[in-house]
């Protein structure tokens, strides 16, 4: 009720009668008033019934008669005015993900969102999107998001208001500030939004005495102390890899978890096409394997501590051989180099590179990634300083944020402090720290030690049960923010529906706290991006910003910093005394992002838990993937349990054998094994934080045991151990199913994917063949492009209401997902080279499904598409037994039973929901084909190439996937097609697909007529 | 001289003595005591304990296939552990199993009845009552295997509102069609065969409901002579009908699979191989249940140790068919050269179920060989103990076919592993306890051999019997319509 009692006024506003249904207000007079009335009045008479009904409908006309505050916020594409009830309309928002911001745009059906993609205009999205900014709603609608603020006493849990917050927090600031804030800390994490940063300085200035600290478990602070290491300040450095023919990967996955990867991947992908005969090279040097890795055309598996040594080497070999200058008084360096020289590990592929570098100079780049030591981050920025590329490939801007400490530290010293008694009210401004702090900062602890504790958070989490009290926080998607891009890019966050759960934003946390006036997130908002919109009509370009989701021209400037005496070298020399093989029965313990649950913060979202890690292909769960060499030399095997002790803890963590690792090496991704995630989340997976420490978050020498216990690992593919026979026959096959060559067989023979095999031809046909007079839709999938991050699962889950079927299911093989990316290993264990191939209905022009269904649920449309009746399925399950691509899911189950009304909202009113029994499979969002057609017909004109994009085409950072109609000679989808790196999967059963995919192409080094 | 004859004769009646034709029935019967010895059944008034022993084990598992049907049918089909490769497992190798069960009924009623085996008469009621539970079985899996069995009733041709007809292209119609087909014309030849019997038992009734009953279930029949010439023109015609239904339902069965994608389905020899496995399995299941009958309910005079002799030839001759047809699929994989046939064979008998595989192979070709031992053909707990391999193996056989094909099909991605559930478990065994129920009940209120047709091929009473004619048949040694194999 806070909205009447006038304090969240910031979040007011409404659009639609569906909206104001599903307002708060509505929903607490339903739930309250009447009940009360009936446990007054026990004998209820139809007479008051109905009185008290017309009561309440009266009160809700009442909420609707106030004075709503004037916050416009305006639709991407459509004026608000031109607004039509039952027509989805698009939003501009942003999602800022640990200190970096997607651009997104938000489909919003009656006010209700229903689906995410990425904003076109925005230079981190391009359109693009990742899983996490996809499933950003299921996690808007989680009915296990916290509700209301907490009182927590002694693990009691007792439900409170935000009146008493506010009383409470009035008093305690009050108090706060007789002391100038003496006592006070804030544990925020990592955010670019420059309205907290904003606030923070308002607040550090009203409460001089105050800290602030900032923590962020997958840290990039490495990278930003390199930086600082390498120009005497730190810098943020982003990548121009449009521009970059050589690119050289040192333990970084700029690809798929760097901020920006969704654009990264678009500008890398765009020169993997082989257009002009020109390609990019990728270099991968890495101890996970990481989706760049899989993309790389040369990949090296190393351990993290060797990494520095190939580091080392190509400087070593590029400053000291091939006469690239050292910079001024670098004699340490030289130094320094000379141990990697003389180092006895020879790591192969360092003459490519350093060749491939110097012919490439300004076209080249070098990354390190945040598992890396400073002191290799700082060695790389001096490479790319020196080879010309800083400025070309890689920009650089001052760190908006020069002064703080680093992440380790400063939750360090908050615990330090706390235990010590020092700190009398700590308010943490989202984040998990009890239970993702580093091992050895005891952060529960402290907490303890804390006498006020405030935790804003969307979920009463493992922090907030250890505070005194919980906050909800306000969804990005339901309150007002701002964000900046990879580049500096500014954004309006702007919500879509007003907050589900009556929750509060950090800023707005803090302005209450403040208690300066201006309390309402869009204020505050408006407040902070006044200056950087400049003279001029504000409010003109204001909407300008809400419309288009970015302020133009708000990225950094690029400066190319030169780098300073490197004071650095004696750290970068200790580094060349890593030993690249390990240890007997220690090993190196490898810390990685996990791609779907991020830092665990996510861990309570069905859609990226049942998202199968796109290497793995494991589902809800984050085992420790050793190579098969260590995973022997362990005595274990997947599905294990095995004790890793490290820094004197301890973790039960089941093993999976992957190839591709380096030996010696076992890679561990934390977020799992959360104890207070939700329903979901709790308990899916190990927790791996404890292992953890804060001087070295990405690496740990770690024991590991077996312990003879088995858990089971619910893997989407090989389900099942598969023998010798089957690994052999699988070997051969994906190299027929997934065609590739490299630059040099493409540019001496083009159409050497169809060359793969003879006997392409057209199968003769019983049935009279189909015409189509109109459209025909077709797609393909450039293999070349894909990278294979899932983005593309994740977003046709959104749009084609997909359930969630859980680990036993997925374990079962019946994971429901309409596109799913395969992968296969091809060549050795020890350096497997990773193919993807996106797999989806091919709406066959000869289905088999089709044929065999007995009551003809499963048809062929006028335009090729193979079309699901639902309604007329039985549920034979014939067409799934027969379809060769196996893309059909059958529901098993009522998959979606038991829904509450908050989690049904999550559904796009365009797509049925199928019941049990019934088959379902991709569409080719038939959906959207039917909204584009109305859409051209109503401006009188014909559907033209690109209006009918399907979600997951939408979605791909690399534009691998493009649908369109085969019948347009102009359209791109009948170009690619007639491509000659064109080919369909199995054709040769006579399916005639009309999914073609594009072989891929890789560069490796030595393919001479492949320009690098 | 004669009585000495008589007595060898009453211990066996297997060996092919050229000299004399081979009685069918043995012992001191005429055809009074036939009509008194397969009457005393259902005209007892208690069953022998075995009876009710069986009754109530067949009836518990009945009861729980009702309770995992409803199970199913309130939860989802999810309960099984089929997965997305394996679309089909327990409940089409059921419904193939039943349906090749099913295949001896008529085998024996129609095909045997047209080539003048007149041994068949001792035991067409039973097979072909048999046939008809089997088949009822049978038609189980199909109809709740489906996602929404509420709307199973769509695969059938009916006008309708929606004007929307089933897909006349799929196998699974064609199922629902040569299925419905073979259980009509069963039924109606079934009961056609027994009417003489069953006014046989109205007019031996005791009480007024066996009357009763009887006697509707007789419609008046009188045992007229035109009432016999009606009713062998009938017989005659109808077994004409089922003659190549025998043919057609295993071989539509097996469209299910050829006309399909799947490599290890995909293959033109099913039909012939799947009809003969049917009749294999089909002969392996009457042996497994008359069998034990005979010596329950005092028959072995009518169920002659010559009948076992004569169908145990059927099943090696079936079961050798059986294996050539293994072995040609082998040969085709490996002469076609098509990888995915290839592969889908060898994963058959080397990969994650070759031990389905083999225990197929051991139970269809290799076990079967033993028949060629005359000895063995005319042990009876052996032949029983052989029937039970059959049955296991046939069981196996379609496992095979449909699972280890599934398992592994095109894209190596997609592959999975298949593994019952205890609902599947207990769903299988409830379809033998419902299948034994509707055996045993058979058993209880129907004569279970046809008795005017056994008494047509009995020997006439000597006294009744000129004495050329013994003297004739004596030195013919064989011709004839009454001649045994």
């Amino acid at each position: 009720m806070s909205s009447l009692s006038g304090q969240g006024a910031g979040k007011a506003y409404w659009r639609s009668l569906e909206d104001l249904a599903g307002s708060v207000e509505l929903r607490a007079l339903a739930e309250r008033e009447f009940p009360e009335g009936v446990a007054e009045e026990p004998a209820t008479s139809r007479r008051d019934f109905l009185k008290l009904m017309g009561a309440s409908l009266a009160l809700a006309g009442a909420t609707a008669c106030r004075r709503w505050p004037v916050e416009r916020i305006v639709p991407f594409a459509h004026r608000p005015e031109g607004y039509v009830p039952g027509e989805p309309v698009q939003f501009a928002t942003a999602m800022d993900l640990a200190g970096a911001a997607t651009g997104l745009l938000v489909t919003s059906y009656d006010g209700r969102p229903i689906k995410i993609e990425g904003n076109p205009l925005h230079p981190s999205s391009l359109g693009g999107t990742d899983p996490l900014a996809q499933a950003a709603l299921l996690e808007l609608y989680d009915p296990d998001r916290s509700t209301a603020p907490l009182r927590i006493a002694r693990g009691q849990q007792i439900a409170s208001s935000f009146e008493d917050v506010e009383r409470f927090s009035r008093e305690l600031f009050r108090q706060l500030r007789e002391r100038r804030g003496e006592g006070l800390r804030v544990l925020s994490e990592e955010s670019s939004s420059p309205s907290l940063r904003e606030m923070r300085s308002r607040l550090l200035r009203a409460l001089p005495a105050a800290r602030w600290h900032e923590w962020e478990p997958l840290t990039r602070d490495a990278a930003r102390e390199g930086a600082a290491l390498a120009f005497g300040r730190p810098y943020r450095s982003w990548l121009l890899l449009d521009r970059a023919d050589v690119i050289v990967c040192l333990d970084a996955d700029p690809l798929m978890t760097e901020p920006g990867a969704v654009r990264y991947a678009r500008d890398f992908a765009r020169a993997r096409r082989a257009e002009g005969g020109r390609m990019n090279r990728l270099y991968a040097i890495e101890p996970a394997l990481s989706i760049t890795g899989a993309s790389a055309d040369h990949r090296l598996a190393l351990s993290r501590a060797a990494v520095a040594l190939v580091a080392g080497r190509i400087a070593a070999e590029l400053f000291l051989r091939c006469g690239l200058p050292l910079p001024g008084g670098a004699e340490e360096l030289r130094h320094a180099l000379e141990r990697f020289e003389r180092h006895p590990f020879r790591p192969p592929l360092v003459t490519d590179i350093v060749r491939d570098l110097l012919a490439a100079r300004g076209r080249a780049v070098v990354l390190a990634g945040p598992g890396q030591p400073p002191a290799v981050h700082a060695l790389v920025h001096l490479l790319n300083a020196a080879l010309g590329n800083a400025g070309r490939t890689v920009a650089y801007a001052p760190d908006p944020d020069p002064e703080r400490e680093s992440h380790a530290e400063s939750i360090s010293a908050l615990a330090r402090d706390a235990g010590a008694g020092r700190v009398e009210a700590l308010l943490l401004l989202g984040g998990n720290p009890v239970f993702d702090a580093p091992a050895d900062v005891d952060f529960a602890g402290a907490l303890g030690r804390v006498p006020h504790t405030i935790h804003l958070s969307l979920y009463v989490n493992e922090t907030s049960r250890a505070c005194a009290w919980h906050v909800p926080r306000a969804h990005f998607l339901e309150s007002w923010g701002d964000a900046r891009g990879h580049d500096g890019t500014l954004s309006v966050v702007q919500p879509l529906i007003e907050p589900l759960y009556d929750g509060r934003s950090p800023i707005e946390l803090l302005a209450h706290a403040l208690d300066d006036g201006v309390t309402s997130g869009y204020d505050i908002v408006r407040r902070t991006i006044a200056p950087a919109l400049g003279g001029g009509d504000f409010e003109k370009g204001w909407r300008r910003v809400l419309h288009d989701g970015l302020l133009e021209g708000s990225a950094w400037a690029a400066e190319t910093p030169s780098p300073v005496r490197p004071t650095w070298a004696p750290a970068l020399a200790a580094l060349a005394e890593a030993d690249p093989s390990a240890g007997p029965g220690r090993v190196e313990l490898v810390f990685a992002r996990d791609l779907s649950v991020y830092d665990g913060r996510f861990a309570n979202n069905g859609w990226l838990q049942e998202l199968p890690d796109p290497i793995t292909r494991v589902t809800w769960d984050n085992p420790a993937l050793v190579s098969p060499s260590t995973a022997a030399e362990l005595g274990v095997g997947t599905g294990d349990l095995v004790r890793i002790r490290a820094a004197a803890r301890e973790a039960e963590v089941a093993v999976f054998v992957l190839p591709g690792l380096p030996a010696g090496t076992m890679t561990v991704s934390p977020g799992y094994g959360r104890r207070a995630a939700g329903r979901v989340g709790d308990g899916v997976g190990f927790d791996v934080y404890p292992l953890r420490v804060g001087r070295a978050l990405w690496r740990a020498e770690a024991e590991v045991v077996p312990t003879g216990r088995r858990w089971p690992i619910a893997s989407v593919q090989d389900h099942h151990l598969i023998d010798v026979l089957g690994m052999k026959e699988r070997g051969r096959r994906a190299v027929r199913l997934i065609r590739e060559g490299t630059l040099a067989d493409f540019l001496d023979h083009p159409g050497f994917a169809k060359q793969a095999r003879g006997h392409e031809g057209e199968l003769p046909q019983l049935y009279r063949p189909w015409s189509y007079e109109g459209h025909k839709w077709g797609m393909t999938v450039d293999l070349s492009a894909c990278i294979g991050c899932g983005s593309c699962t994740i977003a046709c889950q959104a749009e084609n209401n997909i359930p969630i079927v859980g680990k036993r299911e997925v374990a079962r093989g019946r994971e429901m997902h309409w596109i799913r990316v395969d992968r296969y290993f091809s060549g050795t264990a020890d350096s497997p080279e990773v193919r993807f191939q996106p797999m989806t209905c091919h709406h066959c022009e000869n289905a088999p499904c089709e044929q065999v269904c007995p009551v003809g649920a499963t048809l062929h449309d006028h335009e090729g598409l193979n079309v699901m009746v639902y309604n007329r399925c039985i549920g034979t399950r014939y067409c799934s037994n027969n379809c060769p691509y196996k893309v059909r899911r059958f529901n098993w189950f009522d998959n979606h039973r038991g829904l509450g009304p908050v989690e049904k909202m999550v559904f796009n009113p365009e797509v049925s929901v199928r019941s049990r029994g019934v088959m379902e499979k991709c569409t080719f969002c038939t959906q959207r084909i039917e909204a584009a057609r109305a859409e051209a017909k109503k401006q009188g004109r014909p559907l033209r190439d690109g209006d009918v994009e399907p979600a997951c085409a939408q979605a791909c950072p690399t534009e691998a996937i493009v649908f369109g109609d085969l019948n347009d000679p102009g359209s791109r989808v009948r170009r690619l097609q007639d491509h000659p790196r064109a080919y369909g999967v199995l054709e040769e059963i006579g399916t005639r697909p009309r999914l073609k995919y594009l072989a891929r192409l890789r560069n490796p080094a030595g393919s001479e007529s492949g320009r690098a | 001289m004669a009585e000495a004859v008589l007595d060898e004769r009453a211990l066996d009646n297997t060996s092919d003595d050229p000299r004399r034709r081979a009685p069918l029935v043995l012992g001191a019967n005429d055809l009074v005591t036939i009509t008194d010895k397969v009457c005393r059944v259902p005209e007892a008034p208690r069953m022998p304990r075995a009876w009710y022993v069986a009754l109530c084990v067949s009836a518990a598992f009945t009861a729980v296939l009702a309770a995992m049907i409803g199970y199913l049918v309130f939860t989802g089909v999810g309960v099984w552990g089929l997965n997305r490769p394996v679309g089909w497992a327990f409940d089409i190798t059921n419904f193939v199993f039943w349906v090749g069960i099913g295949h001896a009924g008529t085998l024996i009623s129609a095909i045997l009845f047209l080539f003048r085996q007149s041994w068949r008469t001792a035991i067409n009621r039973s097979a072909e009552a048999m046939t008809i539970f089997a088949v009822v079985c049978a038609g189980l899996f199909p109809a709740i295997h489906v996602g929404r069995i509420w709307v199973i009733y769509w695969v059938f041709p009916y006008p309708n509102q929606m004007a929307v007809w089933p897909n006349f292209r799929s196998p699974l119609l064609w199922d629902v069609f040569a299925v419905g087909t073979y259980l009509v014309v069963s039924v109606l030849f079934w009961y056609m065969g027994m009417v003489p019997d069953l006014a046989t038992l109205r007019d031996r009734a005791t009480t007024r409901a066996r009357h009763l009953v009887y006697g509707v279930l007789a419609m008046g029949w009188r045992g007229s002579a035109r009432h016999w010439h009606r009713y062998e023109k009938a017989y005659l015609l109808l077994a004409a009908l089922a003659t190549p239904l025998v043919l057609s339902v295993h071989s539509v069965v097996s469209f299910d699979f050829a006309v399909s994608m799947l490599p290890g389905w995909h293959t033109t020899i099913f039909p012939p191989y799947f009809v003969a496995g049917a009749i294999f399995s089909g002969f392996g299941m009457v042996l497994t249940l008359l069998v034990p009958a005979r010596e329950l309910f005092g028959l072995k005079d009518v169920i002659t140790l010559r009948h076992l002799d004569n169908m145990c030839k059927i099943v090696v001759a079936t079961g050798s068919i059986v294996g050539y047809a293994y072995a040609v699929e082998f040969f085709v994989a490996w002469y076609g050269q098509n990888e995915y046939e290839l592969f889908t064979f060898l994963n058959r008998a080397l990969g994650p179920y070759g031990w389905c595989y083999w225990t197929m192979v051991s139970c269809n070709v290799v076990l079967p060989q033993l028949f060629w031992s005359g000895k063995l053909r005319r042990t009876p707990w052996v032949v029983f103990g052989l029937s039970l391999v059959v049955n296991v193996g046939m069981w196996f056989e379609r496992f095979v076919i449909i699972v280890s094909s599934l398992h592994r099909d095109y894209l190596p991605s997609s592959w999975g592993f298949y593994k019952p559930t205890w609902v599947e478990i207990l769903t299988l065994m409830g379809s033998f306890g419902l299948f034994f129920t509707l055996f045993l009940l058979f058993l209880r209120f129907l004569p279970m051999v046809a008795m005017a047709e056994v008494k047509a091929v009995m020997p006439r009473p000597a006294a009744e019997e000129p004495e050329h004619e013994v003297a004739a048949r004596a030195l013919a040694g064989r011709g004839g319509s009454g001649e045994p194999t």
